[in-house]
């Protein structure tokens, strides 16, 4: 594949080129209620060729593979159509290298009569645990990609990314009333990742039937606790996507927004986005433009350090590429993306954060998140009033949602330890979703929050 | 042709079986911060079998045209372990009549495409030069075998053309957003048209008013109206209310609605983007009504799960979701409309739609391009508002549904609907 790709890039024309190939097998078992609902398994084999003429981009995709120069040319040429300025990008030295994925069990030995059987154990779990459980949703996902990247400096590398996960999901009815337990696991360690999940399942099945006797949450202003994976949702969500260099760096009024060197939080607060922690599924050695990923602070002690570049961001702000370029699969070009983001840690713990608050939420897990620039809303999955120092009753709908520079400065207390809880799905971006990232934190808490819901 | 192999092939070992293939290309022209951005160009090629063997159901896709043997031997394993299916594949019939290709599409050139984003851009930033744009002008040309055992073989071939323009205006911390787009499947899209809306919302928007928390009247613009969509999306999917996880799935012949709300399934409008003459199990498309007169009328569904719900597939396989949604225009002016409310939220684009519960029918969003009513008139944008209900509460209590139906996005033709009263939560 080396020799193709090379041969190819010297028939470009334009300034910069760059050629990934990416072949991914995949497998699926899901289980919808009683039955099974799809089992199967795919494989794709694409690849995209980018070109930078005169600062425009030109790309074609494809599944064809056998006229890569052709691809080369069309590129060039799209890119041609596009330039009127002056190309520039990040400084990288170029590398070669290649990338074996290791893992305990790997998932392509195991038959899918094997990944049945585990998926469907969870499933009757779960329909067995409780009268009031109406449906069940378990679905099983495996896939392997391997990489060929080179591009026109002299860069080679070939990658291999591979990625299992299982989403657990639990219906409970009574009436008219119906109500979700979730749970999901994912990441790049292997097939043992989502075996021995018996207990979550339950947990999953308890979750949906305890919510159907609880009220929603009364909308208002609180202070809310929030654990460690929804405070791994509220560093992406609310504040990562902030920092990704695209958005700011063609905007002057964005780039006075977010100044280096302003201050966003208390002294508390760190939040950092690092592609090199080993086993999260933001982890990669190098990004799909062939940079290295690094462990970048965006805020430290409260202030604003650092943001996430592609080669093209990093040059147009005067800054270094972060490895922060990164693309869902080969139907796209890269872009700014975050890798593994978390709060890190301070010296709180829970039982402290709880024991003053006279009226506040303690809100639990994610079931999504949403942002646009500065404004963010994300749903926990469920949650506690607290009472007078102590968690209170389980209450249902809970958003939570507000101004992201408002909401850093609130933070008043984050928790000992960061944990990283090991959950499927990912983010979405310009199109691109799910894009695997590894999201992190502590207990956090924060005042005066916006909660959604019906006014009491 | 390649769907007969594959068929002929899956029939050494299966029972029955279906094979599609799909090519395309397409172009995409995008503008980022008022400037052309890029160009892409793409070429896709996607292949697919599902077979059922003693009765079990196995799939497998691959973009790979000349894996016909992999393709089939993968999945004949899955269907070893697959689940029971409860349908045959269906016999030819003779499909409807629906417009899909629009020949006036493939001359589209990169260069026509360029202009058409450049003069959007220009429109808008005559309007007010501030105001941060980025546009997409897309194009693409489909052809589809499809086959299976029991003697369907057709071939399709379909356009696609889409138009969109977004701008940001930051004005100190405060950021708004507001845009307009519309794809379907010909070429005529008034892209300065497009472009005047895009205007308009900014010009709404041009003053902030305050709002106070509360319950008032809201009126959801047609982009708005997804805000109500989303739960009727899930509800009425067969498969949710075969497995009861749909609140509506013993409701049939219920009242749920208005008696003006009425909410049909319909791939068979010309041009639009979910229209085609087959679903993906080569059965036939049809109109079909979800509710009429606020009454629960159908269901959607596919081949197998309407095999397991004892009913006939409505043409919406495989998974059983909708094409285009069509809401039935009532005899409201959208004017009349603004001019009856005295307090009241109107709602173009929502954040955090489809987080939480969306199946329940519960929503909580962030309203991101909102605006307030204030004594007949729209005096300005709303900031920091949250809006939280239940589609199923509002479709009882639905104020008004406009005369007018418009394109939401590709897959929705709304009228405006005005609820009677929501929960509104302001910073
Ligand atoms: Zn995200």
């Amino acid at each position: 594949m080396r020799e193709r790709i090379e041969k190819a890039l010297r028939k470009s024309d334009a300034e910069y080129t760059e050629i990934r190939i990416e072949a991914v097998t995949s497998s699926w078992v899901d289980f919808r209620g009683q039955e099974l609902d799809s089992i199967g398994s795919s494989r794709t084999l694409g690849g995209i060729v980018r070109a930078l003429v005169k600062g425009g981009w030109g790309y074609v995709t494809f599944n064809d593979l056998s006229d890569l120069e052709t691809r080369v040319r069309e590129a060039c040429g799209s890119a041609r159509l596009v330039g009127e300025g002056e190309s520039t990008l990040g400084e990288v030295e170029p590398v070669v290298d290649e990338i074996r994925a290791s893992f305990e069990r790997d998932f392509r030995q195991i038959p899918l009569s094997e990944k049945k059987s585990v998926i469907e154990e969870y499933n009757k779990i779960i329909l067995g645990y409780h009268e009031r459980i109406e449906t069940s949703n378990v679905s099983y996902t495996d896939s392997f990609r391997k990489f060929w990247y080179g591009n026109s400096e002299g860069t080679y590398i070939e990658d291999e990314r591979p990625d299992v996960g299982v989403r657990i999901s639990a219906t409970a009815r009574e009436g008219d009333n119906v109500q979700r337990g979730f749970e999901s696991i994912a990441g790049g360690g292997g097939f043992q990742i989502i075996e021995g999940l018996q207990e979550k399942a339950e947990v999953t099945a308890r979750r949906a039937v305890d919510l159907l006797s609880a009220p929603p949450v009364t909308g208002g202003k609180y202070p809310v606790i929030i654990n460690p994976r929804l405070a791994g949702v509220f560093a992406h969500e609310a504040f990562g996507h902030l920092s990704e260099s695209d958005f700011v760096y063609e905007n002057d009024r964005m780039r006075e927004l977010m100044v280096l060197g302003k201050r966003l939080g208390p002294d508390i607060l760190n939040i950092v986005d690092d592609g090199t922690i080993r086993g999260l599924r933001g982890t990669h050695k190098y990004d799909d433009e062939g940079v290295r990923a690094g462990k970048n602070y965006l805020i430290k002690e409260g202030i604003l350090v650092g943001r996430l570049h592609s080669r093209e961001t990093a040059a147009r702000m005067g800054e270094q590429p972060t490895g922060n370029a990164r693309a869902i699969g080969y139907q796209y070009q890269p872009i700014v993306r975050m890798t593994n983001t978390y709060i890190d840690r301070a010296g709180a713990v829970l039982e402290d954060m709880i024991k003053d608050v006279k009226l506040g939420l303690y809100a639990l897990d994610m079931v999504g998140g949403q942002t646009s620039m500065e404004m963010f809303t994300f749903s926990a999955a469920y949650g506690y009033m607290v009472r007078h120092g102590n968690i209170a009753e389980l209450v249902r709908d809970v958003v939570l949602t507000g101004n992201v520079f408002e909401t850093l400065m609130n933070i008043d207390m984050i928790g000992d330890t960061v944990e990283w809880p090991p959950a499927g799905g990912g983010c979405g971006k310009g199109g691109q979703s799910p894009l695997p990232v590894g999201l992190g934190g502590p207990y956090v808490r924060i005042q005066n929050v916006v909660v959604g819901g019906r006014q009491g | 042709m390649i769907v007969n192999r594959l068929i002929e092939k899956a029939m050494n070992k299966a029972e029955g079986a279906q094979a599609s293939l799909g090519q395309g290309e397409s172009t995409d022209v995008s503008f980022e911060n008022d400037r052309l951005k890029s160009v892409r160009s793409s070429q896709s090629t996607a292949m697919g079998v599902r077979i059922i063997v003693d009765g079990r159901i196995g799939s497998s896709h691959t973009t790979d045209i000349d894996d016909v043997d992999g393709v089939v031997a993968r999945a004949l394993e899955a269907a070893e372990f697959g689940g029971p299916a409860h349908f045959r594949f269906p016999d030819p019939q003779e499909g409807p009549d629906v417009r899909v290709y629009d020949d006036r599409v493939p001359p589209v050139t990169k260069e026509e495409m360029v202009r058409i984003g450049g003069e959007m851009i220009t429109l808008v930033k005559e309007y007010n030069p501030d105001i941060l744009l980025s546009a997409g002008v897309s194009k693409g040309i489909s052809y589809c075998q499809f086959a299976n055992s029991a003697g369907i073989g057709h071939t399709t071939e379909d356009t696609t053309f889409t138009v969109w323009i977004n701008g940001q205006l930051i004005r100190g911390t405060d950021i708004l957003w507001a845009g307009h787009g519309f794809g379907w499947k010909k070429r005529e899209i008034d892209h300065v048209s497009i472009a005047k809306k895009a205007i308009e919302l900014f010009r709404m928007a041009e003053d902030t008013a305050r709002i106070k928390s509360g319950d008032m009247p809201v009126i959801f613009a047609p982009e708005g109206v997804n805000v109500l969509v989303l739960a009727l999306r899930l509800g009425f999917n067969g498969k949710n209310v075969f497995l009861g996880s749909s609140p509506l799935a013993r409701k049939l012949g219920e009242k749920i609605a208005d008696e003006r709300f009425s909410i049909a399934d319909n791939p068979l409008l010309d041009y639009a983007s979910g229209s085609s003459t087959y679903d993906g199990e080569g059965v036939p498309h049809q109109v079909t009504r979800l509710i009429e007169g606020g009454v629960v009328k159908n269901f959607l569904y596919d081949l197998d799960t309407a095999g397991r719900a004892g009913t006939r597939t409505t043409g919406n396989g495989v998974g059983c979701d909708p094409t285009n949604l069509v809401i039935k225009e009532a005899d409201t002016p959208y004017e009349a409309m603004v001019k009856d409310t005295k307090e009241g939220l109107l709602v173009h684009n929502v954040l955090g739609l489809g987080q939480g519960n969306p199946m329940s029918g519960e929503f909580s969003v962030n309203v991101e391009l909102g605006y307030k009513i204030e004594n007949g008139e729209v005096v300005g944008r709303v900031k920091d508002v949250m809006l939280a209900g239940n589609t199923y509460a509002a479709l009882k209590n639905i104020a008004a549904i406009g005369d007018k139906a418009e394109w939401a996005g590709g897959l929705l033709l709304t009228p405006p609907i005005q609820v009677g009263r929501l929960s509104v939560v302001a910073k």
